[in-house]
């Protein structure tokens, strides 16, 4: 039996079967609500209100008995926040009748400021697709060849290009095509060998759209492929994050639902690239279909979930991905709804944990190019580093888990408006000042921020601060032996520092920072710091020359403050480079060079991959490198910013 | 034969050695206390499992935190391997015996040795089957040894997945052993699903919910 649910305030409705848990029914009918843990009843993140009673306006009666009821786990999982009446988790709630359900404005994912910008990439043109026009000899009684030789003839004479073949869906308009033109055509020709559109008439605009699908966002970039100029950027969340906000949940979602699983998400991260193809366009005042080729770059189970691949072999030990090398489909055997014939580029990968993504970003930076040691850190959901130069590459995966992005932190957010995004904290008074997302102003204090959370670059700031003014010690203990109204234990004896009090916030409650956010912190950072320490070792060196820090994330990141609290190694701070989103930069400069696709296949198979987790002394490494900002290991360049010898030996 | 007072000298050296992570003194003081003939026994439990009891405590706490119980847990190793050799186990003394293991597809034992040490610290008697462990060699392990407890330990929850095949397997062949699951993705609700007795997400929380099941499972033979 069916049952009606209805979302407020989006107004969406729909009919959804008996037993259909909320946040499903919010899935299918498109309404976006937070759900961080995975429906694993951790995160609390998804709670909604229910109404009751009788709407007449929306024609049903609304009642908690429509639910299933409370057990003790989400009992407990509400209880960790101030009570209010009928509110449910949506994750754990089932349907059985109909019901009227508010979406707070805490558990809607909100539409997060997206800041993949393309970078400033130097490209030699030479992209895969051409369009070369071409005047046609009119056949008669004595030259009857056929309409495609006598294109192909046209097309040797004038440019060059031999042995052509033609893609069947073409081949299927040409005629109509070539006399519509009046024998004067434009044919697009995909890696000199293939004719894939025929456009009547002269037609010199030749486009083509590069795209980065990350875990958490997606991003486009239509770019005109004579000049390489961009000409639209688009970017949204990757629709799949409703299926769980990390790679894993993801496999595991595939692995779970056996059959069905794998082809939802491939069907919901394809739906995303028509939206993002679809609204590019419409920006560049063009239309889908004039976009003749799509590059694309992902980590590997993004890869093999838009492939249609089984990802679970990836997601465990060996970490075997189904293939390195590139691959190209043409758009339509996919569904993906640009010129159907066009071709669908889907850059290479390194390994189960290094994937597409970091192809682009080497491709983008080219250490294997450089003289000087670089290391490479791209920080998304995942950290992977890549370290070398032209001698040899390496790299690794860090299981930095999503809690640098601001998952897995008690009051973590998405970079969205109302989130904090920077924070000083006076190291005498320990007062906390902070910035938010959509506003100019630092808090005071007293104005209302309308602060709703805190995303990941405000994180490590709110840990360094915490750190330098001696909140927090060396071990990451919050420091209970300081005075200040702002140090207290919370609701379950957990000790927490508070950084907005509720009359700054829109969520009616103080917002902290607690000790397992410093943990959850700790452990990320640490296993990007002995994973950087790792490849030193393997590579023999001491110090690099470089840090490129690459990835949407790393870009908002203060890198003093990410040095102090020691989420790399000591470095010349003056040799920390942003290089901006340049997984998406390297799919552009795939998009517009064929040869660099060819180096980007090169290089995937070069770099040297290490298994951070078998290294014999990984887990004591790791465990050193969680405290603030290493157990043992000096940093010269922080002279003067760390805390004083005092400090380091509590 | 050493003194009474020399040997509660000892166990409090050795105590503070692990709680303060020496690791390098953790195995002077343990020589010594086999050079002075003390009793292995009595030192490892009082010493030993008495320092790692403060280590819990202050992880209990957040004064400590992964680091720490690991350079402890160092320290522990370091005496344990010395005193091991000369313990005489005592009637009705042992503690039980656990089957430990990190899931097939997971390498991450991190976690996995604290518990080891933990346990082994307290008097356990620990089969440790290592990480990526293949799903039939739990179950061999179990008979084999007839523990009382199966610690299953998992990072990811690709490899946590695993379990929900594993559990079944090792009530079909012994119903009565327990199992204790572990690991950043495992929740209350996923001991639930996949039919695990308990779960706990640390190390001294582990050794808790093992004594209490030990127990149980103590009294069920009795009665």
């Amino acid at each position: 039996m069916d049952h009606t649910i209805i979302f407020q305030p989006s107004g969406r409705r729909g009919l959804v079967p008996e037993g259909t848990t909320i946040l499903e029914a919010a899935r299918r009918l498109g309404v976006g609500i937070e759900a961080v843990c995975g429906e694993q009843l951790v995160c609390g993140k998804c709670r909604v209100k229910v109404m009751e009673g009788k709407f007449p306006k929306e024609d049903i009666t609304s009642s908690m008995g429509h639910l299933s009821g409370l057990d003790e786990k989400e009992v407990k999982v509400l209880q960790r926040k101030e009570s209010e009446e009928n509110i449910r988790l949506a994750c754990s709630t089932k349907i059985y009748g109909d019901v009227l359900v508010f979406v707070p404005e805490a558990s809607r994912t909100g539409k997060q400021v997206v800041s993949k910008a393309a970078g400033k990439i130097k490209v030699k043109l030479k992209p895969a697709v051409r369009k070369y026009y071409v005047e046609l000899p009119l056949p008669s009684l004595d030259d009857p060849l056929g309409d495609f030789e006598r294109l192909e003839e046209a097309l040797a004479k004038a440019h060059g290009a031999k042995k052509l073949s033609i893609d069947y869906r073409v081949l299927q308009q040409l005629p109509d095509a070539i006399r519509k033109g009046d024998w004067k055509v434009t044919a697009t020709v995909w890696q000199g060998r293939e004719v894939i559109r025929v456009e009547p008439g002269k037609v010199e605009s030749s486009i083509g759209l590069a795209v980065d699908i990350g875990t958490t966002t997606c991003a486009g970039y239509l770019t005109d492929l004579n000049t390489g100029e961009v000409l639209a950027t688009e970017s949204m969340m990757n629709p799949q994050v409703r299926y769980g906000e990390d790679v894993m949940s993801r496999i595991t979602y595939c692995m779970m639902n056996e059959g069905t699983g794998l082809k939802e998400l491939q069907q919901t991260i394809i739906e995303g690239l028509n939206t993002i193809a679809k609204q590019a366009a419409k920006k560049a005042g063009c239309s889908p279909e004039d976009i003749s080729e799509m590059t694309l770059v992902g980590n590997t189970a993004m890869h093999h979930i838009l492939l249609g691949i089984n990802p679970e072999y990836m997601g465990v030990a060996p970490f075997t991905p189904a293939l390195h090398e590139s691959v190209d489909v043409k758009a339509d055997r996919f569904g993906i709804h640009i010129l159907p014939a066009g071709n669908v580029h889907v850059m290479p990968i390194e390994a189960g944990f290094v994937g597409a993504d970091n192809v682009g970003c080497l491709i983008a930076d080219q250490p294997h190019k450089r003289k000087e040691m670089t290391l490479l850190i791209d920080i998304g959901t995942n950290g992977e580093l890549v370290l070398g130069n032209k001698e040899k590459l390496i790299s690794c995966s860090c299981a930095t888990g999503p809690a640098l992005e601001g998952a897995q932190i008690e009051f973590g957010m998405r970079a969205a408006p109302g989130a904090i995004e920077r924070i000083k904290i006076n190291p005498k008074t320990l007062e906390a000042t902070y910035k938010v997302i959509g506003n100019d102003e630092w808090s005071d204090g007293k104005t209302n921020m309308q602060a709703k959370g805190i995303c990941g670059s405000a994180i490590i700031d709110a840990i360094a601060e915490m750190f330098k003014a001696g909140i927090l010690r060396k071990n990451g203990q919050i420091n209970m032996d300081l005075k200040s109204p702002r140090l207290r234990k919370g609701d379950k004896g957990v000790t927490e520092y508070v950084l907005a009090w509720k009359h700054e916030t829109s969520i009616d409650q103080d917002i902290v920072v607690n000790q397992k956010d410093v943990r959850a912190i700790q452990l990320a950072k640490g296993a990007l710091y002995s994973g950087c320490l790792i490849m030193m070792r393997k590579l023999g060196i001491r110090k690099f020359d470089r840090l490129a820090v690459a990835g949407a994330f790393g870009s908002h990141i203060d890198k003093v403050e990410a040095m102090v609290i020691g989420m790399f190694p000591d470095c010349d701070l003056k040799k920390v480079e942003y290089i901006g989103n340049a997984a998406g930069d390297g799919a552009r400069i795939a998009l517009l060079n064929v040869d660099r696709r060819r180096e980007a296949n090169e290089i995937a198979r070069k770099v040297e991959y290490v298994e951070l987790a078998l290294e014999e002394d990984f887990n004591d490494r790791f465990g050193e490198a969680m405290q603030f900002p290493h157990m043992f290991d000096e940093f010269p360049h922080l002279k003067g910013i760390l805390p004083g010898k005092a400090q380091e030996a509590a | 034969m050493a003194t009474k007072e020399k040997e509660q000298e000892l166990i409090k050296r050795l105590q503070d050695a692990i709680i303060n992570y020496k690791v390098a003194e953790a195995k002077k003081i343990a020589d010594e206390a086999v050079a002075v003939g003390a009793d292995a026994y009595t030192v490892t439990m009082e010493g030993l499992a008495g320092g790692m009891e403060v280590v819990s405590e202050k992880f209990d706490s957040h004064e400590y935190f992964v680091p720490e119980t690991l350079l402890c847990a160092k320290a522990l190793y370091a005496a344990l391997d010395v005193l091991k050799p000369h313990i005489q186990v005592k009637e009705g003394g042992a503690q039980g015996q656990v089957v430990l293991g990190v899931m097939q597809g997971d390498v991450h034992d991190l976690g996995k040795n604290i518990i080891k040490a933990i346990f082994e610290a307290s008097g356990w008697t620990v089969h440790d089957l290592g990480r990526d462990v293949p799903l039939q060699k739990f179950v061999d392990e179990q008979l084999k040894t007839d523990s009382d407890i199966v610690m299953l330990s998992a990072m990811m929850t690709t490899s946590m997945v695993g379990i929900k095949k594993l559990i079944p397997m090792i009530k079909e062949k012994n119903p009565k052993v327990k199992i204790m699951i572990g690991g950043a993705p495992i929740t209350e609700k996923t001991v639930e699903e996949y039919g695990a007795d308990t779960t706990a997400d640390n190390a001294p929380n582990a050794l808790r919910e093992a004594m209490k099941m030990l127990e149980t499972l103590r009294k069920g033979k009795a009665a």
